[in-house]
């Protein structure tokens, strides 16, 4: 038997946040089933409104990827907050909202008038949540941080890289996704603290700390012999092979991690190596270690004869780690992945039908889909203003006219 | 500052997830790392390991790098708050053990491999039988449906079926391979999603009364999380990669001391960045003109920006951008993050002694809750720890039969 209920249907997010850490928080309550209501501005469109890639190369605030990834299942209104009947609505949003989700630079909220002190005059049990870079509290609190920067201020960048380069990023712009995740986590536990206690209360999240979260490992080797893990590439201390080797065709690889010595005999096998599993220099973990420059070139050989599929199909039926370093199209036209199924394909208005990312857990019963495609700027203004906050329709004209509504 | 409501909550208060019951299996960091942000808000977590533990146990590092399976780093910083019990599932009195553990438990949460659920009688029908309460979270590397269901995957492999590792690497550099970010991100990525996950059953148990079983791929939680870079093919058909043109100028430079990361999105940041710099003449040229002039000519720029750099401190750049609004950050070292004057101000790292590996400073809470705080109330368990305390004060075993599954090797 499944349920129509959502694990948080019937929760309401008033949703200040804007570019990316945010709104990915407030993405998996959508998902969870919460009415997530986003205030946007026509005067300062989110900027992943504004950026690339945008539908058919065709721009336009609501053709863009990025918002319509990462918004999936929200509501959209409009509304000017420098107005004192816009933030009027905002307040009227948050009394009737059970969280409040931000992520300006530490004291922003407090400056518009939408501070926790004032929202728990409002509503007393609402949860607040800041997804801030730095906290709302410490010397660098009023610092402006970009989620990229995360990277480097954690630490993660200096373990990551090759040996001879400078600290390197990891491709994206990771402290955004990782500071969201943990803001939800963080406000489920509010909403279970909430549901025993009648409580609310203010979650001071900080992006930067979020990130150290990550690299507890490096933290402990620096406690411990006052030392940090050396950048080592794609290598492992205690894995070889273990990297990425090229395949056939331009820059097609395959990650391959090889667990034991028993493993690394199996990989022999399959590559029809004989003296290599006699080799000495690669008979146990430390002489691979030893001697992984040549291991690496013996593995690459045999990689490079075959495409990055062959090579994991083969490894894989023989119960080796590996995978291809996929693309974005490939994941895009992964049969395993769609067999989940995993994407959200929805008709927005604007941009047809897209093969959006979907939710990554599968609930047996109470099952989480995308349930509406990611709003146009403004879709839901006068639904939300008329059901949830319920202003009549002259009211509503009124506000309009008074340019309150942008 | 004003006095912000974070700065004081009470210590003593319990933890939003007081009272709720975990059991964690599986080995290494993502159900670990799920079991500890919730036992780290209060949860009660039994950590249930094979005989031979964890295998997080084996990974280091180590104080002197000399190895023991008590005083690994890794294994240390993923298991606080919790107690420990040792258990061999492959056992049929094992699996009726842990039947009896899960009948009270809220939440299971384990990684692993679906290949091996049904021989460790870790299928959520049958424990639900007994429990239909429960929730239970199953991470596994492709999920537990769909043809890569039985692939093997360690944090590499993941990082790659993810999409992620095409995007990191060394730019205009194509004789090089894609680059993987250090630790073990992936397992990390799946941990944090299990936990909202877990919550999100939770939640949803208070309306239904029922459990459920929750299903989690690792290779979504990843797709899920790479930015505009997955959307970028059903957008406009093109693929990211580390090779590719990038629009936003940002690198991590050289300075006297060590490095700094530089990023300027907006014009007034790089106009204040100019004037930090001094308002040397090229910054006026129509190379570096405006936001794409200055992406496009970026080799040039960066060259002018580590001639600039290279007498500088670290810190006089980061702290002279910040006061002037733009966003550059240190890259910071391990050492860097433990003398930090903001984190420590925060009261970030947490301090606690361990039977073995001594008293240590760990990365603490990465959230303030100002009602329900997340406390370190106990080091990571020796393997083991609490079998007795469990086994015999939870389940209501006798001393003889501890002893006899001791002597079985069943704990």
């Amino acid at each position: 038997m499944m349920s129509e209920q959502l694990p948080l249907s019937g929760v309401r997010v008033a949703d200040f946040t804007w570019v990316w850490a945010g709104p990915f928080c407030t993405l998996q309550l959508a998902h969870l089933g919460a009415e997530v209501i986003r205030i946007e501005s026509e005067s300062r469109l989110c900027v992943t409104r504004r950026i690339p890639p945008v539908a058919d190369g065709e721009a336009g605030p609501n053709r863009c990827g990025y918002f319509n990834q990462y918004n999936q299942g929200k509501h959209s209104i409009c509304l000017n907050l420098k107005k004192p009947e816009g933030l009027e609505v905002a307040k009227k949003l948050v009394a009737a909202s059970d969280i409040v989700a931000e992520n300006f630079a530490a004291g922003v909220m407090d400056r518009m008038g939408l501070g926790y002190e004032t929202l728990k005059t409002i509503k007393p049990d609402i949860i607040m949540i800041a997804l801030s870079g730095y906290g709302a509290t410490g010397p660098e609190s009023p610092y402006v941080s970009y989620g990229p920067a995360q990277v480097p201020m954690s630490g993660l960048a200096s373990m990551t890289g090759f040996p001879d380069s400078p600290p390197m990023s990891v491709g994206f712009s990771y402290g955004d996704p990782n500071g969201g995740l943990h803001g939800a986590f963080a406000v489920l536990a509010a909403l279970m603290h909430r549901a025993r206690t009648g409580e609310g209360q203010y979650i001071d999240m900080s992006q930067w700390e979020t990130s150290v979260a990550l690299v507890g490992e490096g933290i402990m080797a620096q406690e411990m012999n006052a030392a940090a893990p050396q950048r080592m590439g794609n290598r492992d201390p205690h894995m070889a092979p273990h990297g990425l080797f090229r395949c056939e065709g331009e820059d097609r690889w395959v990650s391959i991690a090889v667990a034991d010595d028993a493993e690394w005999q199996r990989l022999c096998a399959l590559m029809e190596k004989p003296d290599l599993a006699s080799d000495a220099r690669f008979a146990t973990l430390a002489d691979r270690k030893d001697n992984e420059d040549a291991l690496e070139a013996a593995v690459t050989d045999w990689t490079t004869t075959l495409s990055a599929e062959e090579a994991t199909r083969t490894l894989q039926a023989a119960g080796l780690a590996a995978f291809p370093a996929v693309t974005n199209k490939e994941l895009a036209e992964d049969e395993h992945l769609r067999s989940r199924p995993f994407f959200a394909e929805l008709e927005h208005p604007e941009v047809g039908v897209r093969q959006h990312a979907g939710v990554p857990w599968n609930f047996s019963d109470t099952p989480c889909q995308v349930r509406r495609p990611a709003p146009c700027l403004g879709r839901d203004t006068e639904d939300a203003l008329q059901r949830v906050l319920g202003y009549s329709t002259d009211e509503v004209a009124t506000l309009k006219n008074n340019g309150v509504l942008t | 500052m004003s006095e912000h409501p974070s700065s004081m909550p009470d210590p003593q208060a319990p933890g939003p997830l007081h009272g709720i019951r975990v059991v964690e299996c599986g080995h290494m960091v993502a159900a670990a790392y799920a079991g500890k942000l919730m036992a780290d808000l209060g949860a009660e977590v039994i950590k249930v390991e094979e005989p031979g533990g964890d295998r997080a146990r084996q990974r280091g590092p180590y104080p002197e790098n000399i190895p023991h399976p008590e005083k690994s780093g890794l294994f240390l910083y993923l298991n606080t708050n919790k107690r420990g019990v040792t258990l061999d599932l492959e056992t049929a009195q094992g699996r009726e053990l842990f039947q009896r553990l899960v009948k009270d438990a809220d939440v299971v949460v384990h990684n692993y491999h679906p290949t091996q659920i049904a021989s460790l009688g870790l299928e959520y029908e049958a424990l639900a039988q007994q429990n239909p309460k429960l929730v239970m979270t199953s991470i596994s590397p492709f999920g537990q449906t769909g043809p890569h269901r039985e692939y093997t995957a360690h944090d590499l492999t993941m990082w790659a079926a993810g999409g992620i590792v095409f995007l990191g690497g060394a730019g205009g550099r194509p004789d090089l391979p894609p680059l993987k970010a250090a630790g073990q991100q992936a397992g990390f990525q799946a941990g944090v999603n299990a936990g909202i996950a877990s919550l999100g059953a939770l939640y949803a148990r208070l309306g239904t009364g029922r459990g459920q079983h929750v299903d989690i791929s690792v290779q979504e939680c990843l797709v899920a999380i790479m930015e505009n870079n997955y959307i970028a093919w059903p957008y406009d058909q093109t693929t990211p990669s580390r090779l590719g043109f990038r629009l936003i100028p940002q690198d991590v430079l050289p300075c006297r001391d060590g490095y700094i990361y530089v990023l300027a999105v907006e014009e007034h940041q790089w106009q204040n960045a100019v004037e930090l710099m001094g308002n040397p003449d090229w910054a006026n040229t129509e190379l570096f003109q405006d936001f794409v002039a200055r992406s496009v000519n970026w080799d040039a720029l960066k060259a002018l920006l580590e001639d600039w750099l290279q007498d500088k401190s670290v810190h006089e750049v980061y702290h002279g951008a910040q006061q002037r609004r733009v966003p550059f950050a240190p890259v910071s070292t391990m050492g860097d993050l433990l003398k930090s004057e903001h984190l420590n101000a925060r009261g970030f790292f947490a301090e606690i002694g361990h039977p073995e590996a001594g008293t240590l400073r760990y990365p603490g809470a990465p959230f303030k809750f100002a009602a329900s705080p997340w406390t370190l109330r106990r080091p990571a368990p020796c393997l083991g720890q609490h079998n007795e305390e469990v086994y015999c004060g939870q389940l209501g075993l006798v001393p003889e039969e501890l002893q006899a599954l001791q002597e079985t090797k069943v704990i």
